[in-house]
């Protein structure tokens, strides 16, 4: 476990080496510790992005990449150099600055956001005592976003999946922010560290299955994987809100894709999970165990489920899932609280 | 059965009412001196087949739209209109189905030039 | 608002090169029209030019998922033409092979139904390797694993290999169980099933008007397989039985699609236990005398995608007009009309449910 607490210290190592003091070297500390998160943000999507590549290529009886480095490891790569090398096409109608700073943003906003969370008892950047709420909206920001870049790229198919991911807003966010009230209230506070102490005993996903339902649900639908896929939906919309996106902005839109699957993992795990909490081996590795786990489980879902029609999911979340949500919230309050 | 052109919508409506509610194709063979339209009918109750033949003169190529009778033959006739040049009166002016040649070359027409240059809808 | 969508004829879901334009008002389909003819290779035009036995090939790309069935509707229409009687074996092996071409092109058509669904490729690639197994088998029958031409007048190129029961029993019961599989996985899923459900109802009545064939007529409830109406080869003598749906939506659409195949399947067990001993070699194609007798034939036949109706006026050597009664340009020319009113997703269940192949739409 040492070798975590040295791996906090890099933080701090650089500003104690360049002898800063005062607020010049919580920035060093701060930027020194994003650069490391964002490596290991680029290091989970790679991984990733191999790792689904085969678990659906396995699924689907088929091999998946094979021929770039031992088991296809280097396909990934080799893939991000080819769309590196392609032409940037800005389309005609399209908004400039709609359409090519959505994408960087989204990418910064999440990157921003698995900054604010812990990843073990020392490595952690902030502390707030709203930290959850603080995430959460930043992340329904995620949507408008995609909004404002397909309205600004001028593509009909574009456009409409900008629209569905208004509507989208609209049937998942309200049961998600109850279950988030009810996680709160059963910590104590939306304090991230303390949320994840509360867990120590039972984990919230035993505590509270209704609220892990909606939640995972929910979230699935935040991060557009398949069923809810809805924006992107490939045999619908060609792309969804990706149609124009040419190349370089693509290549980021891929990373963004696991960065934000990184994300909602992460989120999954420290809310319903227990966070790093776990014996013997170290709390960044229980964490990043978890991660990998539920990662996992999105991918199978992912190869197994069928697309959800735009307006049954908003049937979904206003029928089922809200009812499901305000069930947990009391259910909660009357075992636990009261 | 061969009948007279104007007597065509007239039979038709009367072969459906007899329980010919089933089109399966309508199509045209050049004969050069004369162009036959046929008609294939059926009755699905009765498995029974019908075709109505019609001649007319490859100068002066219509026939009347069925599109009341049997809803089907819409494309049929559109096909109709674009491989002979057999104009489908009855019926407002649609683009074109299959090609892009402007409807004004017959390709299953027997006179049809082969590689001659047809204009292309741009 | 209404605003109108180009969707094709490059999408990914539109199996080849289809071309929709769409108007929707907000989430719903206000009026649909397919734009067809990218395809369009004036194959009537070009048997015109051909002798009679040149032609199986170009009848073979019109229908690219299951050629052998276009193939032999033709040779059937040539050889009424000559008024040739087909050999008896010949008579069962063809059936047997029929119903081969239809499992495989129905196994592909359920992958690529899933797919518009929005299913991950996951069932695609299972039928695909599932279609290869039987393409495998037809590959032995016929020598080519896509484009057999193995229709000879009279009968076929070759007799079946020896050891081809066996194997073809294998398969069978390998696909059988494959199915059940895929069946199972499909209609557990709620999703997929709100998917087809009352998606793109299509009544008897309307069916009828729209002058749709094949499995689409049957999922509306109309009782009518050429096979069992107007029977060919030895499909009395197998107590063929047409499947039957009367819900007339998607799902109706896929579950006689999937009966189809259980049925096909029985056919082929059937026809390989009560395949008679003898020759089923027709004329080799430099034989053939140019000797039509009838002038005028038809002959209709189940296509894996409908009704396939071929009108033939007979010249001596060479057709002098071949029409094609194309069952999926029809099955399209419906669609404007049942997809009024559905959702912009459902487009896509409804066209896969009507098992385009725009080879055969366009010719």
């Amino acid at each position: 476990m040492t070798w975590i607490g040295e791996l906090v210290s890099i933080a701090s190592f650089v500003s104690s080496y360049l002898n800063l003091t005062g607020t010049l070297a919580t920035a060093v500390d701060a930027l020194v510790y994003a650069i490391a998160i964002s490596i290991l943000i680029v290091a989970f999507d790679y991984v990733f992005g191999w790792v689904e590549r085969k678990t659906i290529a396995k699924i689907q009886g088929r091999h998946g990449p094979t021929f770039a480095g031992k088991y296809g490891i280097l396909q990934n790569l080799a893939d991000f150099v080819k769309l590196l090398s392609k032409e940037h096409v800005l389309p005609k109608r399209a908004d400039r600055l709609m359409f090519l700073s959505t994408i960087p943003i989204m990418l910064a906003l999440t990157i921003f956001l698995i900054l604010l969370l812990p990843f073990s008892p020392t490595l952690l950047e902030s502390n707030v005592g709203l930290g959850l709420l603080v995430i959460f909206v930043l992340l329904s920001f995620m949507p408008l976003i995609i909004f404002a870049n397909g309205f600004g790229s001028g593509n009909k198919f574009a456009t409409i999946s900008a629209q569905r991911s208004v509507v989208m807003l609209l049937s998942y966010e309200v049961p998600l922010i109850f279950v988030i009230a009810t996680v709160g209230l059963l910590a104590g506070g939306y304090n991230l560290v303390n949320l994840i102490n509360a867990q120590s005993q039972w984990w919230f996903v035993i505590l509270m299955p209704i609220g892990f339902f909606v939640f995972f649900v929910a979230m699935l639908a935040e991060l557009e994987r398949p069923p809810f896929d809805i924006r992107e939906a490939d045999n619908e919309l060609i792309a969804g809100w990706l149609t124009d996106v040419s190349a370089p902005y693509y290549t980021l839109a891929l990373f963004l894709d696991y960065s934000r699957m990184f994300l909602g993992s992460l989120l999954i795990a420290i809310l319903f999970f227990g966070g790093w909490s776990g014996p013997i081996l170290p709390p960044f590795v229980w964490l990043l165990l978890k991660v990998f786990i539920i990662s996992f489980f999105i991918m199978i879902v992912r190869a197994s489920m069928v697309r959800m029609r735009i307006d049954r999911l908003l049937r979904f979340g206003w029928l089922w899932l809200l009812p499901l949500s305000l069930i947990n919230l009391i259910l909660t309050y009357l075992v636990f609280i009261r | 059965m061969k009948i007279d052109r104007k007597d065509l919508t007239q039979r038709a409506k009367e072969l459906r009412a007899q329980g010919y509610s089933y089109l399966v194709k309508i199509t045209a063979v050049d004969y050069e001196k004369y162009l036959e339209v046929v008609y294939l009918l059926r009755d699905l109750e009765h498995n029974k087949d019908e075709s109505v033949e019609v001649e007319i003169d490859p100068a002066d190529a219509w026939v009347p739209t069925l599109i009341d009778a049997f809803p089907a033959a819409d494309w049929y006739e559109r096909e109709l209109f674009e491989m002979f040049g057999i104009q489908i009166k009855g019926r407002h002016a649609e683009r074109l189905l299959l090609e892009k040649w402007n409807g004004k070359a017959a390709p299953l027409r027997k006179n049809f030039v082969w590689d001659a240059p047809y204009e292309t809808e741009a | 608002m209404v605003t109108r969508i180009n969707i094709g004829p490059v999408h990914p879901s539109t199996h080849g090169v289809l071309r929709l334009v769409v108007d929707i008002d907000g989430d719903t389909v206000v009026k649909l029209e397919p734009h067809i003819g990218f395809l369009h290779r004036g194959v009537e035009k070009l048997v015109e030019t051909r002798m009679y036995m040149q032609s199986p090939p170009y009848m073979e790309k019109l229908d690219y998922v299951a050629p052998m069935s276009y193939d032999e509707a033709y040779v059937a229409t040539v050889e009424k033409a000559m008024g040739v009687e087909v050999k008896e074996r010949a008579m069962w092996i063809r059936t047997m092979l029929l119903e081969l071409q239809r499992i495989a092109s129905h196994l592909l058509w359920l992958g690529t139904m899933a797919n518009d669904v929005g299913q991950f490729f996951t069932v695609f690639m299972w039928t695909f390797a599932d279609r290869d197994v039987v393409l495998r088998l037809l590959e032995e029958a016929s020598g080519a694993r896509m484009f057999y031409v193995n229709m000879r007048i009279g009968g076929l190129i070759r007799d079946l290999p020896p050891g081809f029961e066996e194997r073809a029993e294998e398969v069978m019961d390998h696909v059988e169980k494959r199915v059940k599989k895929y069946e199972d996985f499909l209609e557990a899923s709620p999703l997929f099933m709100e998917r087809m459900k009352g998606v793109g109802v299509m009544d008897r009545e309307k069916a009828i008007e729209l002058g749709v064939t094949g499995p689409v007529l049957r999922g509306s409830g109309v009782d009518y397989d050429v096979r069992k109406n107007n029977t060919y080869y030895v499909y009395e003598k197998l107590n063929f039985k047409p499947q039957l749906r009367s819900d007339g939506d998607c799902f109706a659409r896929y579950k006689v699609r999937m009966m189809e195949i259980r049925e096909s399947i029985r056919l082929v067990r059937d026809a390989l236990a009560g395949m008679p001993d003898g020759d089923a070699l027709g004329m080799p194609i430099k034989l053939i005398l140019p000797s039509a007798k009838n002038r005028m034939v038809s002959v209709s036949r189940e296509l894996p995608r409908g009704e396939c109706l071929m009108y033939m006026i007979a010249d001596p050597q060479r057709p002098y007009r071949l029409s094609i009664r194309a069952p999926t340009f029809i099955n399209l020319a419906a669609m404007s009309e049942i997809s009024k009113g559905c959702r912009t997703a459902d487009i896509f269940a409804i066209s896969g449910s009507l098992d385009l192949v725009m080879g055969d739409v366009d010719r």
